[in-house]
């Protein structure tokens, strides 16, 4: 009997749409975690391959995860499917035993639930072999890896999962309360695994993890990128016991469905039923009939009011069906642990204004929408027909656009409920977060947006329903369009004007809004919405109205339907959507230019194959800057008169000049020394000039260009981001330069390779001397002098470096004069805005913030800042160069803060938005203010060549200053929370290396290294050497090298100045730092503590301690730890908070290689010991640098 | 006035359901009697614009109910053989619902009319129930509530007693019976008596022909005197199917009563009975069996 029972159920959820639609969604997600680079689990340190068996088993352990949610349809549905077809009596009157009963139906859904992980399984190992994957990333294909993540993993915990979720089904028989039970099953396990971290007992919490994710974890954590790649976890150990436990659990449970299964019509009822009542006699009344008069009605009234009874009576079914419920409260879930958790930087949230919200939902909600439209589409057009009803509706004198619009009602009724949801839990997070400026219109406009967009997608479904009318059909319709769009995508056909539906994105910022994407976006969704109507129109047609079949009887019915209305709507729409098609075509393809990604890619590729030749062609420099830039916020356009003074600096002639620029910018005119043109490259944007008369050494020439930009229309991708309503930000990047210009390099491996060019170009040798005729700002120029007027809007502000010399009106519009009184790199910014200001004096200098106004929360502290930094600075290294420093805010396009000569354009999302008012939140508003107020010296003042290393000298050392000004206001006792964060980003950081990893002086401008690594490096230096030293060292490196025209300066000459400031002994750990990449394993494995007589504690130590050279792909060997290294041990807090923890001991001592014991003396009740408590070095795992004291 | 001409179906498998098919309804309780399969369901899906012929039309008051098929559904009230409900929805509400689309949208009207069929019906007092709890007769008798919505000219029961006990479908065809005074009603079954009790007129239908078509009396008064009855031991039954044209066998009390239909007494020990539906109607069936093998 269990056969055949099990046989039925499995081929009950085989036949299922929503299984094959989780299996395939689950698959594609697993694909695309499998060959992308942006999410990225298990990876760990270093060069874990991306198929490495232990990345293998934590992604298919994530998946059984996140699939437990949707897994309860399969599983709770098998428990579930006799109620609710109502056959349980059919099965409980046979002579079937219930072990039978129960174990055939769970077993069939547990096994459907496997099948969805073997899918996962199969994305992710199809993934792994796709083409344009690194090979070098990727190991040997590991079937073993699978096998044991599906033996040790995934079996166990799906059978757990499954008999809490039959458990749960069979006791409530309703799928409602077993999924509210799942929810609460996952909040408490939640709970239970974050209270056990929390308290420190790893061992606790691998037990009580379900899951057996934290056992892994354990039992995993101090390998090396070598045992990753090859190995797993024996079963054994806490692992062993794990899987024991909660098998035996999941069978205990299976047990107590059996025990408490009833094979009755009620079951377990845990209240009394109401009684029905007895059937009512059929007593007929014997007289004629008299039923009242009504009236057939047909009017426009009617059938509205028909409309609104269907559309109100299919979208009350929609909202309370179970797929759309459990669909929901996944969303929500997940939207939940985005809202809690994202947007953090340094552990510090921003203040949840409401476009990250949106931001949240986009990333995190949104895309269930896509299962949900597409199930309930299928589910509506098919309401009737699984009812039977239709058979008596069908004779209704109902027009057969009445259903179908009433399905369409409750389509968009499901999207917006389910936006709305998303929207009002982001309302609630942000109460409860303390944030009180709602802002209900813009979520409406979320709303309204991407319901419009979902609902052209449920038109298309719903189309696609009833022509295939059969509802498989229909739905494998629906997976191949989302299919064949991600396909095309990938092929990069990526235009929205064949891509049903879709629309360019529009990119919202507090200060601008939508912006001008929002016409743009509006154009497309109204082109696809013509289509969406003439397809509906065609749907009405073939509406399924009785018992047609076939293609031919189905086709004359529609053409019997085919008559005024639906002829002039199709024909209306489909003139509305060539028209519109042709108005966006010239929008996108001619006022603007269309160039899908792999002609992009082709382009730079172009542009290397030709003009790297010249790299290293001698050109003239730039040494004098005068631009007139007026800019026109609301036309998106500039017009530019600029003026160069270029010189050759060379000691040979230069005959041809070559000038490259952005080829988004119109050269209307230029004007220079009498030349020919030898090649006007427009595609490129190269042009050869072949002087007349070459220029000789030592001569200077004038050089004047009048430029424009104009962003018309709109295009197909919202990259026109820089010029814009409120909020415009250019550099000077889109002015003309010369020679040819390494930064737009195709850098991804693959793509070298389809396009056939070598390795990835690597920067210069430390040693290349040619190289360090340029500075890191490149190759044009040295330092220049700089003037600019600039107008803009009257209601903006327009700024650019330099000193404001004149502001005035003419033509209603407003002018800026900026000129600098000192030569600056020529490397500056524009910006205009309706901003607000704040102004502050500090020694003379000028210190002002420009923002928006309704970003006023961190004003105070930015200028406070650099306040604070500018008096450090100047007094640790030199006087600043500047009378004035100013913070500007950007939208919130990019997410970066820059440093211009006295000027820092900031990204509205970095710091002005941050929510600083938990003191124990890492205050980074404080710390990137410092941070860019320190490149006024670290690269402003001291620019380094163009070689390796060279961001140390402007990044890392701009870390260091930040931290040290941080410092001193914070204290000490915060620097551990920053610097682990630093530390833990350097770690993923090398996990996701493409090229090669290099020690920090050699850096080749890896964010990874110069910013994190940077910020550890610098600490421990000055952990060793001392402030003052390492001050004292920087500002003689400063004094020597500000200004400095070519050769410009290199790590090395930093390194030297350092070495003999710091003495010989020194030596060894500066190699260590900066010339090697040197990793440390330290970590606390037992901590102890004996009371003495005389009030005093003996803290016993047991240290692990190991010190790795690696190289650049991460293989390690083993190093001498020679320095000393920081133990400390400290008392409990009186408030509990770390940063408030009294030291009791805290001295370096020279600590043995691997397993040590140390034994200390302290005054006080020892609460925490540690090796390197406050994470001064680079080490593997930051978090188990310190460890609990037990008091014996 | 129900006038169907030359009415023909044949479906893409090949099997033909109709064969022009021609009948005369007039208003009043018509009885569409054949065995399953007969194309009796075809026939009536056909009326009630659910299905096009290949061929034929039909007039339902000089209105062309096959071109006009939104102004035939406003006339019409069709109680399918089988039919669903919304499981989780109440009488009251899933009827004030059906009202609504077939155009009551007054609301007042049409809250009077679903209480006036639901009384009718006798389904008032259970009418907050979920019509998932409904037994097989109160669905049967809702689905009449639903086909009277809006007074409709011509009614289409299509099996309408299948699986009622003897007194659920007694009562259910008075019900029906009342109301076809002044409309069409349609009643197809293969259940001889249910037209024997209530139809003025009727047609026997099998294998998509029309055999006979009038009023069940004239077609009993011409078989008068031509139908024998015997008891006969069951095992002889074979045999006296050879030898004779056997209407029907009925067992009573262990022994077996044919009814044989002949001209002359067709042996000794038969004797001649009053003929009713039945063996008109199987009088018919073996007649077209008959000609059908001698072709």
């Amino acid at each position: 009997m269990f056969k055949e029972i099990f046989g039925f159920e499995l081929r009950q959820q085989l036949k299922s749409p929503l299984f094959w639609m989780i299996a395939f969604a689950f698959a594609a997600l697993a694909f695309s975690a499998a060959v992308s680079d942006h999410v990225q689990i298990g990876g760990g340190i270093g060069n874990t391959h991306r198929n490495a068996p232990f990345v293998i088993t934590q992604w298919l352990i994530a998946f059984t995860l996140i699939g437990m949610f949707l897994i309860t349809v399969f599983v709770a549905g098998a428990a579930l499917r006799d109620f609710e077809a109502g056959t349980a009596e059919l099965f409980f009157a046979t002579p079937l035993s219930r072990k039978a009963y129960l174990g055939g139906r769970f077993a069939a859904g547990y096994l459907v639930s496997v099948g969805v992980l073997i899918a996962v399984a199969l994305g992710l190992l199809i993934g792994s072999f796709m083409p344009w994957l690194d090979p070098a990333r990727l190991g040997p294909t590991s079937l073993g890896a699978y096998a044991y993540a599906f033996a040790v993993f995934v079996l166990p915990n799906l059978f757990f999962v499954s008999a809490l979720l039959f458990l749960l089904a069979t006791l409530t028989r309703s799928m409602l309360s077993t999924y509210i039970g799942v929810i609460a099953f996952f909040v408490l396990w939640q709970i239970a695994v974050i209270t056990a971290e929390n308290l420190q007992h790893l061992e606790l919490g691998a037990l009580i993890d379900p899951f057996g994710l934290s056992a892994l974890q354990l039992a995993t954590r101090y390998w090396s990128v070598e045992e990753r790649n090859t190995g797993l976890p024996d079963i054994a150990g806490m692992l062993l016991i794990n899987r024991a436990i909660w098998l035996a659990a999941g069978a205990a449970m299976i047990a107590a469905t059996l025990a408490f299964f009833r094979p009755d019509r009620e079951g377990l009822r845990f209240w009394r039923r109401r009684a029905l009542k007895a059937e009512a006699a059929f007593a007929p009344s014997g007289i004629a009939i008299k039923l009242p008069n009504v009236e057939l009605r047909t009017g426009g009234r009617a059938r509205f009011t028909q409309f609104l009874k269907l559309a109100w009576f299919d979208t009350r079914g929609v909202l309370g069906g179970v797929a759309f419920l459990v669909m929901l409260a996944f969303g929500l879930m997940n939207l939940g642990a985005e809202l809690a958790y994202g947007n953090e930087l340094f552990g510090t949230k921003p203040y949840p204004v409401t476009h990250l919200m949106m931001e949240a939902m986009e990333g995190s909600y949104k895309f269930l929408l896509f299962i949900v439209v597409g199930f309930y589409a299928g589910e509506l057009v098919w309401r009737e027909r699984a009812a039977r009803v239709s058979e008596m509706m069908d004779a209704f004198s109902l027009p057969d656009w009445i259903p179908l619009a009433a399905k369409l009602v409750a389509l968009t009724a499901v999207i917006i409920a389910f936006l709305a949801a998303g929207a009002i839990e982001s309302m609630i997070n942000q109460l409860l977060r303390g944030y009180i400026h709602l802002e209900p219109g813009l979520y409406l406009s979320y709303i309204a947006l991407n319901a419009l967009s979902f609902l052209l997608l449920g038109m298309l479904f719903l189309f696609l329903q009833v022509i295939a009318n059969n509802k498989f059909l229909g739905y494998l319709l629906t997976v191949l369009f989302l299919v064949s769009r991600i396909a095309l995508k990938q092929l990069n056909f990526d235009h929205h004007l064949y891509d049903y539906g879709s629309a360019p994105a529009t990119p919202y910022s507090d200060m601008n809004g939508y912006g001008h994407f929002l016409a743009g976006h509006l154009w497309f969704q109204a082109y696809w919405a013509c289509l969406a109507l003439a397809l509906m129109a065609l749907a009405a047609l073939y509406w399924p109205r009785g018992t047609a079949q076939g293609w031919k009887e189905r086709g004359r019915i529609a053409a019997q339907r085919f008559r005024m209305p639906s002829r002039a709507l199709i024909a209306a729409s489909l003139i509305g959507f060539a028209g519109l098609g042709a108005w966006i075509f010239y929008n996108t393809n001619v006022l603007n230019q269309y160039v899908p990604e792999d002609r992009a890619k082709e382009l730079k590729a172009d542009y290397e194959k030709h003009y790297r030749q010249y790299k290293d062609l001698p050109q003239p420099r730039i040494t004098d800057v005068k631009i007139d830039l007026d800019i026109h916020p609301q036309a998106h356009r500039l017009d530019v008169r600029g003026h160069y003074t270029l010189v050759n600096k060379t000691g040979a002639p230069i005959s041809d000049l070559h000038m490259t620029m952005p080829v988004e910018m119109k050269l209307i005119s230029l004007q220079f020394a009498p030349h020919d043109v030898l090649s006007d490259d427009r595609v490129a944007g190269y042009t050869i000039y072949r002087l007349k008369q070459p220029m000789q050494p030592g001569a200077s020439m004038d050089f004047d260009f009048v430029l424009q930009y104009w962003s018309r229309g709109f295009r197909n991708t919202p990259d026109d981001t820089h010029v814009v309503d409120n909020g415009t930000f250019v550099d000077s990047r889109m002015f003309p330069h010369f020679g040819y210009q390494e930064d737009g390099q195709l850098i991804d491996r693959n793509d070298r390779r389809r396009y056939g060019l070598g390795p990835v170009p690597r920067m210069a040798k430390i040693d290349d001397q040619a190289a360090r005729q340029n500075s890191l700002i490149c190759c044009d120029a040295d330092w220049v002098t700089f003037e600019t007027t600039v107008s803009t809007d009257p209601d903006q502000i327009a700024l650019a470096p330099g000193y404001l010399e004149r502001e005035w009106s003419e033509n209603g519009r407003r002018y800026f004069h900026y000129k600098m009184d000192k030569p600056i790199l020529d490397f500056f910014s524009y910006q205009s805005a309706r901003y607000t200001v704040k102004r502050d004096l500090w020694n003379g200098v000028a210190l002002e913030v420009y923002y928006d106004a309704r970003h006023d929360f961190n004003v105070d502290r930015m200028i406070e800042s650099m306040k604070k930094s500018l008096q450090h600075y100047s007094l640790a290294y030199s006087p600043f160069q500047f009378r004035q420093m100013r913070v500007l805010e950007f939208p919130d396009y990019e997410r970066f803060a820059q440093s211009f000569a006295n000027t820092v354009p900031m990204s509205e999302s970095i710091g002005f938005i941050a929510d600083l008012k938990d003191p124990d939140d890492i205050d980074y508003v404080y710390y990137v203010v410092a941070h860019e107020v320190a490149h006024q010296w670290w690269a402003h003042q001291v620019i380094g060549a163009r070689v390796q290393g060279v961001t140390m000298l402007d990044e890392s050392f701009a870390q260091y200053s930040a931290l040290m000004v941080q410092e001193q206001e914070y204290g000490p006792q915060q620097m551990r929370k920053f610097l682990q964060y630093e530390l833990d980003r350097y770690l993923r950081g090398r996990g996701g290396e493409l090229v090669e990893e290099m020690p920090l002086a050699l850096n080749e401008n890896q964010d990874y290294i110069h910013y994190r690594k940077g910020s550890v490096v610098m600490y421990s230096l000055k952990d060793y050497l001392g402030e003052d030293l390492v001050d004292k060292t920087l500002a003689r490196y400063d004094r020597d090298k500000a200004f400095q025209q070519p050769p410009y300066t290199t790590t090395k000459e930093f390194l030297d100045y350092l070495r003999e400031d710091a003495g010989p002994q020194w030596s060894p750990l500066i190699d260590d730092l900066f010339s090697k990449i040197t990793i440390f394993d330290n970590r606390v494995t037992e901590a102890t503590a004996k009371k003495r007589a005389d009030g005093k504690y003996d803290v016993t130590i047991k240290l692990h301690a190991a010190k790795t050279y690696t190289d650049g792909a991460g293989k390690g060997t083993p190093a001498k730890i020679l320095e000393p290294i920081e133990i400390g041990v400290f008392a409990r807090a009186a408030d509990g908070k770390e940063r408030n923890e009294p030291v009791l001991l805290l001295e370096k001592r020279a600590i043995a290689d691997g397993d040590s014991t140390i034994t200390v003396t302290v005054n006080g009740e020892p609460y925490e010991a540690g090796i390197d408590p406050y994470n001064k070095l680079v080490d593997r795992v930051s978090a188990d640098n310190r460890m609990r004291v037990t008091v014996q | 006035m129900l006038q169907i001409r030359d009415l023909s179906k044949t479906y893409s498998n090949g099997v033909q359901a109709l064969k022009s098919v021609s009948l005369d309804i007039p208003n009043g309780m018509f009885g569409l009697l054949g065995p399953n399969g007969a194309g009796k369901s075809t026939l009536m899906r056909t009326i009630a614009t659910l299905q096009d012929p290949d061929t034929g039309t039909i007039r339902l008051n000089g209105l062309d109910v096959l071109s006009d098929k939104p102004a035939a559904r406003r006339q019409l009230g069709y109680l399918p053989q089988e039919f669903g409900i919304y499981p989780k929805v109440s009488a009251q509400a899933l009827l004030d619902h059906f009202a609504v689309l077939k155009g009551v949208t007054d609301r007042a009207e049409r809250g009077s009319l679903v209480e006036a069929l639901l009384r009718q019906v006798n389904l008032w007092d259970v009418r907050k129930r979920k019509l998932g709890t409904f037994s097989g007769g109160m669905r049967q008798r809702f689905g009449i509530a639903q086909a009277l919505i809006g007074a409709p000219k011509l009614i289409i029961a299509d099996e309408p007693t299948a699986g009622l006990d003897p007194e659920e479908r007694n009562r259910f065809l008075n019900l029906l019976a009342e109301i076809g005074e002044n409309v069409v009603v349609i009643l197809s079954t293969h259940i001889v008596e249910d037209v024997t009790d209530l139809c003025p007129r009727m047609a026997i239908i099998a294998l998509g022909q029309v055999l006979l078509s009038g009023e069940p009396a004239e077609a009993m008064a011409s078989l008068e005197g031509r139908v024998w009855r015997r008891t006969v031991a069951t095992a002889a039954i074979e045999d006296y199917k050879k030898r004779f044209t056997v209407l029907s066998t009925r067992l009573n009390g262990g022994k077996t009563i044919v009814h044989v239909l002949g001209d002359a007494k067709p042996e000794e020990g038969f004797e001649t009975v009053a003929p009713d539906l039945e063996d008109v109607y199987f009088g018919q069936l073996r007649a077209q069996a008959a000609s059908a093998r001698a072709a």
